[in-house]
């Protein structure tokens, strides 16, 4: 479960590129729920996301993720109950290290790292079982480099690496912006499937009207650093995307002019 | 691997080519001396020649009548250390060190080729001999040691009203930091202060001289490798405040010192370079007491004086061994 | 060359493959561009030189010289970490500093050994003649066991985090990597190992001398590249082998300099020696490139 309440953020503050990224945002997310984010530029998603994950901190407001408050802790010690998948294949991934290194890494995520053997047989073994439901050949490519694998293949391993631990909340931060269409679909498909089977609560942001609404159970809307808009159940069942933009124009009285958001 | 292969055969191939030559170079059945000196400045090069020049005269004439190399550290240690192995595995009959440094690492590579030290303040403290006694080793050499009292003998000769005394050094030398405490507990039993500068590399030698401007009525210098190496910015700083300039050594006064009542390198060469004979006609460098400099003379530079705004007494001119013009 | 040439080629060679070690550690591991071991070098040699010219333990004064410079290494890193301090300017503050820190340690500029027992003593007969290949002999076992034991770190889960941490510390944070500790704790070894070649250096060269350090750094990183320029690869147990080699080869390049007399070249000349024999090791793998595709393409 995560509970954010009155979330403010404001970058370069009192200078002429003020920016106020948060501006009182409430979110509520009960545990084992789906749920997407859409927003135009600007309208504080990934401030948003960063701030549950601890990459920066509030202003004023709390975050609470499961019951434990965690607004003033950083990154690394939400690192235990966040898990996140990044945008950019190369953000979220170690080029450097091998497959298996990087799965090491995301498989000791908030626990006391000691000096036994970071990949033992028994890991391995394990990393393979998993890496082969990706069905993209890499349980044999264990010991190659990280940076040898194409922009969607880092992603699935992303997405693997995030799924390795249980984790009290799961980031997905436009983790398929940078994918083309094909590879995107197999990384979303692989998304539902991992967030079904192990029950998780899901926060994916996304750019896409369309991929808002085909994922999840539950879609919001940010715009200038609040939520705007909060739609599931049968309602969001029923709704498509005119219906989601003619929603947004009556709540806020301004047309959606966003050309990315349109056209995702 | 096959990279790291061809670069062993590489490598050992040219190593043995290397070897091959220089030990035909070797082939004769001529004595060896070996030369190191950790840094090249002109004193530390006037000692070399004094050694060179000195040994020619007794009949040992590089190429000639002995083999000769000169290898210098580039002011390096880890370099000096190399340089001290390769020496003793060219198996030198004697080995010359000019300067502590390169003295105890000739010291430290071997214990059975004669190893003579030069330009060296404080052997005992250096701990390359044990006292001023025939060591029993095989370690001797010549001392630049001086008394401190004559050299305030001479900061009075020179500057006679002198109530402060300033002196640039390198508090990364081992013999000027001796110097520098001996010279201030002289001093003051002569009611003077010391006034400090610190120099530890060369180009803080005319900003340390410069921090001196309005303290002191003279400034000292001892024979630091690191101000030698650099004297003609200290005589710069000193001809524009008009501070006169006592140095320890008489390669100084030709480059611009008032005065000096020190020894002459090349004197200093000459005399190690008479020990170095003595050892390859075949007495052992263990009966050889380590020497003090035994030429310790008085020189003046009366322009250079007149340049720091104080032309030096009669008295003193007619005293000195060497006027220089 | 003469045996004894080449002997103390590799013992200085060995000496410096540590500190090479250790700029591997702060360099290519942690991204962190570190120029402290000019001053924590004389540290471990000045702390070393100290106390066992005080009669203590060598091999004790070796770890309490190895702890030292942990110390001034942890000192960079905090300034950088918690100071918001650029690494480069860090560590140049504390090199800086180190200079008066060790003179102070010291008590002198000079501290000479000569005498004294050291590490090497137990091994060497009497009459010390064979001084000469016994000192590299340790040193091998040293370097040998520093190189297992540092693979096997970086293989261990910590070791892994702090190669994260250098690799790409955003990831590690969301790992649940602390970046700021293991930075604290990666360069406090780096600088370990740079001391501890300090240490075993003044017993090899007859004392501690406050001019030692200068130019540590630039050997480091020319013995890492040296060695990743021959062996390139991207398993860290080779690369740490390839550094090892790479300090070696530098020293022995010296040594090779020094005996260039024979074609008229003198003593002023043995920077531009080393520096062209260095150079040339450099391109070779780049011309052996060249040749092997102006060969393939006939």
């Amino acid at each position: 479960m995560m509970h954010a309440q009155g979330l403010t953020k404001t970058f370069n503050p009192g200078t002429p590129i003020e920016n106020r990224a948060l501006r009182g945002l409430d979110l509520h997310i009960e545990t084992g729920q789906f749920v997407t984010v859409i927003g135009s530029n600007g309208a504080g998603k990934s401030t948003f996301l960063n701030a549950i994950s601890g990459d920066l901190l509030v202003d004023s407001g709390s975050i609470h993720i499961d019951s434990q408050d965690v607004t003033r802790l950083n990154a690394w010690q939400r690192a235990g109950l966040v898990a996140r998948v990044f945008q950019d294949p190369m953000a979220g991934t170690c080029e450097g290290l091998t497959i298996e290194e990087n799965l090491a890494l995301a498989w000791q995520r908030g626990e006391k790292r000691g000096f036994g053997r970071a990949v033992r047989p028994e890991l391995r073994d394990m990393f393979r079982e998993k890496l082969a439901r990706l069905k993209l050949g890499l349980e044999n490519r264990l010991s190659d480099r990280m940076g040898l694998l194409s922009g969607g293949q880092r992603q699935a391993v992303s997405l693997l690496m995030a799924s390795l631990k249980p984790s009290r909340i799961l980031l997905l931060d436009e983790h398929t912006a940078a994918l083309d269409p094909k590879t995107a679909g197999f990384v979303l498909e692989l998304t539902d499937q991992i967030v079904a089977e192990q029950k998780l609560t899901a926060l994916m942001v996304t750019h896409s009207m369309r991929q808002a609404l085909d994922h999840g159970e539950r879609t919001i809307m940010l715009h200038q650093g609040r939520v705007v808009l909060d739609v599931a159940g049968s309602e969001r069942a029923n709704m498509d995307v005119p219906d989601l933009l003619a929603m947004f124009e009556r709540t806020r009285g301004e047309a959606v002019s966003d050309d990315a958001l349109l056209l995702g | 691997m096959n990279t790291v292969s061809r670069r062993l055969v590489l490598n050992t191939l040219a190593a043995g080519v290397l070897a091959a030559m220089t030990s035909f170079a070797q082939a004769q059945d001529m004595k060896l001396v070996s030369v190191t000196a950790i840094v090249d400045h002109p004193a530390l090069d006037s000692a070399r020649k004094g050694i060179e020049d000195e040994l020619k005269a007794l009949g040992f004439e590089a190429g000639k009548t002995m083999k000769y190399q000169y290898q210098s550290a580039q002011g390096n240690p880890a370099t000096a250390g190399q340089i001290a192995k390769k020496f003793v595995g060219d198996k030198s009959d004697v080995i010359v060190a000019i300067a502590t440094p390169s003295a105890q690492a000739a010291a430290a590579s071997t214990k059975t080729i004669p190893v003579v030290f030069t330009a060296v303040t404080d052997p005992v403290a250096a701990k390359l001999a044990k006292d001023w006694k025939p060591s029993g080793t095989n370690i001797t050499g010549v001392s630049d040691k001086l008394t401190l009292a004559s050299q305030v003998d001479l900061i009075l000769k020179v500057k006679p009203n002198a109530k402060n005394v300033g002196m640039v050094y390198s508090p990364g030398e081992v013999n000027s930091v001796s110097v520098a405490k001996e010279l201030k507990a002289e001093l003051q039993k002569r009611g003077l202060q010391l006034v400090e500068a610190a120099a530890p590399r060369t180009v803080d030698v005319a900003p340390a001289a410069k921090s001196l401007i309005g303290k002191v009525d003279v400034i000292y210098t001892s024979t630091d490798n690191n101000v030698v190496s650099t004297y003609e910015s200290l005589v710069r700083v000193a001809s524009d405040a008009k501070i006169p300039l006592v140095a320890a050594d008489t390669d100084s006064v030709k480059r611009g010192a008032s005065a000096a009542l020190g020894m002459n390198y090349y004197d200093m060469g000459r005399q190690t370079g008479r020990i170095v004979a003595r050892i390859l006609k075949g007495e052992a460098p263990g009966s050889i007491a380590p020497q003090l400099g035994d030429k310790v003379s008085l020189t003046v530079n009366p322009e250079a004086a007149k340049k720091q705004g104080n032309p030096l007494p009669d008295a003193l001119l007619k005293e000195a061994k060497e006027v220089i013009k | 060359m003469s045996f004894i040439s080449l002997m103390g080629a590799l013992e200085i060679g060995l000496i410096f493959a540590l500190v090479a070690l250790g700029v591997l550690i702060s360099f290519r591991i942690l991204n962190f561009p570190d120029l402290t071991a000019d001053g924590s070098f004389p540290l471990g040699g000045a702390v070393a030189a100290t106390l066992i010219s005080g009669g203590h333990d060598p091999w004790l004064s070796c770890a309490i010289a190895a702890v030292a410079g942990a110390m001034s290494g942890w000192v960079t890193a905090w300034l950088n970490v918690r100071l918001n301090i650029l690494q480069l300017l860090a560590s140049i503050l504390v090199m800086i500093a180190l200079y008066s820190i060790n003179l102070r340690i010291m008590g002198a500029p000079n501290v000479p050994l000569l005498g004294e027992a050291t590490v090497f003593t137990p091994f060497i007969g009497e009459g010390g003649d064979s001084a000469y290949w016994i000192q590299p002999m340790v040193l091998v076992a040293v370097v040998i066991a520093v190189k297992l034991g540092l693979d096997a770190f970086f293989a261990s889960q910590s070791g892994l985090a702090l190669r994260a941490t250098g690799a790409n510390p955003r990831m590690a944070r969301a790992q649940g990597i602390s970046t700021n500790r293991y930075t604290l704790a990666g360069m406090a070894l780096s600088n370990a190992l740079i001391a501890l070649g300090g240490a075993l250096y003044v017993q090899t060269q007859g004392g501690a001398d406050i001019s030692m350090g200068v130019g540590t750094i630039v050997i480091g990183l020319a013995a890492v590249i040296i060695g990743e320029t021959l062996i390139p690869s991207r398993n860290l147990w080779i690369i740490t082998l390839a550094t090892v080699l790479g300090a070696i080869l530098y020293r022995l390049f010296i040594a090779l300099a020094l005996t260039a007399d024979f074609i008229g070249l003198q003593a002023q000349d043995l920077n531009l020696i080393t520096a062209v024999l260095v150079g040339f090791a450099l391109v070779l793998p780049m011309l052996k490139a060249k040749l092997r595709r102006a060969s393939g393409a006939k």
